[in-house]
């Protein structure tokens, strides 16, 4: 199980061709919303139909940097994707909050960067359990690509295996 | 020392080339400056004053001899023939264009080095102690565990965008020559009865402008769990942490606002790693693995006790006999002893290296201390292998090449940040401060006669010079355009001579810049006035209060600084 926790390669979302779509009114996320398949709701939006969501239909989260993201812990799994948010891209707080997803709470769906997210950010999202990442428009998806190659190693362990080199049992 | 493997090696060589086309697209223009910034600054490129300044990286101080010959070729090909050691054990270049600072990182990789995380709000490089390893006062080496903590630190990808700088200091010894309760982790090496190695962990100290010791949270964590503890709490830091205001965001803030809370935290974290996460217990080092890393810290070849028959013969030169006092240190090893370099002289500024100087330290260290340097907190250079047979040479060796003041922890080894003439960051400058003072206290007999004391300087509340934790300490304020400089007392950075690590008292409005001489030798003149018989300057300053030296600074005071 561990070796193919958060192991997927990262797919770059083009959010022209995303089945996963948000349910925001004029005035932000509606408050009142039907069941459809891959809704992206908010937290929020979440609690307030979670009761009523039908077991068989995809359904995301959005999850801001203050949630809690104990709080999804018991709906996790029903739901399909967890997108995590970086408002600026020197705030790590959703580095942490994808560790947890897929260390703690074994989440196997995926995990979504969304926010302002950029190509040297590649790696650490990698590493922490991010399989998919919208890139900010201005990105150069080739850039991205590369800087997931400057490592073969790290000293620490992470997500995909959380073994450092000390503690991994030779090959 | 610390020996790569290839894996080391390679990873630093591959540092270097994802750093280089990070270079080349801002170059280019496809990487914007803003964006660029975080991460040249998690390589050690500041933009400064007159040019980009690299802060280079020098795990828990140690160099090698064939290190600081690169840094000396950096310093002569690549800035303008000088570099700085800072209190926390870097090296700082001033002048490097920064179209040439892709280069200069091949130049480091080349001996092992980087500036990785020597700069931007990741972990930081780890300190210790500049005598761990010889020191006679030694519990535990700390530098196996310095070097676990540097490789499990290095590019932790949940960590390198924490909401402020962290730093961690180390301290084995009976003594902390580390000040480790002054940073966002303090680790203190102990041995508890059963003689099991352990730490003794402090979190949220840090200087700034809310100076705050580190409180206690673990008065014994077994060694073997200390890299799961500290992912906890910089964990709880990660998330919980404030990032809406920098001057708010360092984990001080956060430990004094939640108090207990935070240490509940923080243990419910640790044991949530190690109980609930896939492989929580991967981190958890094996005896195999301290053993491999210890065996890069045996003596050198050749290191062995000496029957020793060192006596200083009476008609030697007194110049000899008083750097013998203050720049030679006892020594685990009988027959050796630890040296300093002093850094500290007229005409230089605290801290400062020209590559000659540099090229000649490295010589040094070949002839009497097995190839092996440390950059100490004090900013001075340390060789650790010195053969107390050898020291009559190694002094006239160190006097050719201006590194033998005999000053150490005298008034004039003072701590000093590059202030306002390189830091962009400064309020005002602190290198001619130190020039003047070291100016006016250039009478070795007086030095002597004032004895041990702690004067450190910062040139803003940044506290790069560590004012807060000095006997006097110095900061440097802007009121008005204006440089000023605050003088405050009775600080420790928690050494066995300063007592329990406390933040200095202010002693008044700020003084202006060509008062502060006058202020600092009135000061001292109260302290020589009122001392008891052998007193250090501390002790007087604790036992009879602030408020004789309140109003001989006073007096001093020929301008009318406004009251801050």
């Amino acid at each position: 199980m561990t070796a193919t926790l958060g192991n997927s390669p990262m797919k770059f979302i083009d959010p022209h061709h995303d089945r996963w779509h948000t349910i925001v009114g004029e005035d932000g996320p509606m408050v009142t919303l039907s069941p459809a398949p891959y809704s992206l709701l908010t937290l929020l939006q979440w609690h307030a139909v979670r009761s009523r969501w039908p077991l068989d239909m995809p359904v995301g989260v959005a999850i801001g940097n203050a949630d809690e993201i104990e709080d999804l812990k018991p709906d996790l799994p029903r739901i399909a994707l967890v997108a995590l948010n970086f408002p600026k891209w020197v705030d790590g707080r959703a580095y942490s909050q994808a560790r947890l997803l897929r260390a703690r709470f074994r989440f196997t769906g995926e995990v979504r960067a969304t926010g302002e997210v950029l190509v040297d950010m590649m790696p650490l999202l990698q590493r922490t359990g991010f399989d998919a990442v919208v890139l900010r428009s201005d990105q150069d998806i080739e850039a991205a690509r590369r800087a997931l190659t400057f490592f073969p190693g790290h000293y620490q362990g992470d997500v995909r295996d959380n073994h450092p080199p000390f503690n991994r049992e030779a090959a | 020392m610390y020996q790569y493997t290839s894996f080391d090696a390679h990873f630093v060589k591959q540092r270097a080339a994802q750093y280089r086309d990070q270079l080349e697209r801002n170059l280019a223009g496809k990487l914007g400056d803003e964006e660029f910034r975080p991460l040249r600054l998690q390589n050690g490129w500041y933009v400064q004053r007159h040019a980009p300044m690299l802060r280079v990286a020098v795990p828990y101080g140690e160099l090698s001899s064939r290190q600081i010959r690169a840094l000396a070729r950096i310093a002569r090909e690549f800035d303008r023939g000088y570099a700085h050691l800072t209190t926390r054990q870097n090296v700082q270049f001033n002048w490097i264009p920064l179209n040439r600072s892709a280069d200069v990182m091949d130049v480091l990789a080349d001996v092992g080095m980087h500036g990785i995380q020597t700069s931007g709000n990741c972990i930081r490089n780890t300190t210790s102690d500049c005598f761990a390893g010889v020191a006679p006062d030694e519990i535990v080496d700390p530098r196996p565990y310095c070097e676990l903590l540097r490789q499990w630190s290095t590019l932790h990808p949940e960590f390198a965008f924490l909401p402020r700088k962290f730093k961690i200091a180390v301290s084995g010894a009976l003594e902390d020559r580390a000040a480790i309760a002054w940073h966002d982790i303090g680790l203190q090496l102990l041995k508890n009865e059963a003689g099991e190695i352990g730490f003794k962990v402090l979190v949220g100290g840090g200087m700034g402008r809310t100076p705050v010791i580190g409180t206690v949270i673990r008065e014994f964590l077994p060694w073997h769990q200390i890299l799961v503890f500290i992912e906890a709490i910089v964990r709880v830091y990660n998330r919980h942490g404030r990032r809406d205001n920098m001057y708010k965001a360092r984990i001080k803030i956060l430990v004094k606002a939640e108090g207990p809370r935070f240490i509940q935290d923080v243990e419910e974290e640790f044991l949530a790693i190690l109980n609930h996460d896939v492989d929580g217990d991967a981190h958890l080092i094996p005896q195999s693995e301290l053993d491999r890393v210890s065996a890069s810290f045996v003596l050198p070849e050749g290191v062995a006790p000496i029957e020793s028959d060192f006596k200083v013969p009476d008609d030697a030169p007194v110049a000899y006999k008083r750097w013998l006092e203050r720049n030679v240190h006892g020594h685990k090893i009988a027959g050796y002893r630890a040296v300093t370099l002093s850094l500290k002289r007229l005409g230089q500024a605290p801290g400062d290296a020209t590559d000659e100087q540099m090229e000649r330290a490295a010589d040094l260290a070949d002839r009497y201390s097995h190839g092996e340097l440390r950059v100490s907190h004090d900013q001075n250079l340390v060789l650790p292998w010195v053969r107390e047979s050898d020291l009559f040479e190694l002094w006239q060796a160190a006097r050719d090449a201006s590194y033998a003041s005999p000053n150490i922890g005298l008034l004039t080894d003072m701590i000093n940040c590059p202030g306002g003439d390189f830091c962009a960051l400064a309020n005002a400058r602190s290198i001619p401060i130190a020039q003047a003072i070291s100016e006016r206290f250039d009478d070795l007999d007086e030095l002597y006669d004032i004895g041990d004391i702690d004067l450190h300087m910062s040139g803003c509340i940044n506290s790069c010079g560590h004012h807060h934790s000095a006997h006097i300490g110095i900061l440097g304020v802007d009121k008005d355009g204006k440089e000023w400089y605050q003088v405050s007392l009775g600080g420790s950075d928690g050494s066995r001579i300063s007592g329990e690590a406390v933040p200095g008292k202010v002693i008044g409005p700020s003084f202006a810049a060509d008062e502060v001489p006058d202020v600092i030798e009135a000061v001292i003149e109260t302290y020589r006035g009122q001392r008891a018989a052998n007193e250090l300057f501390i002790d007087t300053v604790r036992r009879i209060g602030l408020d004789s030296f309140k109003a001989a600074a006073n007096a001093a005071r020929r301008s009318t600084a406004k009251a801050s």
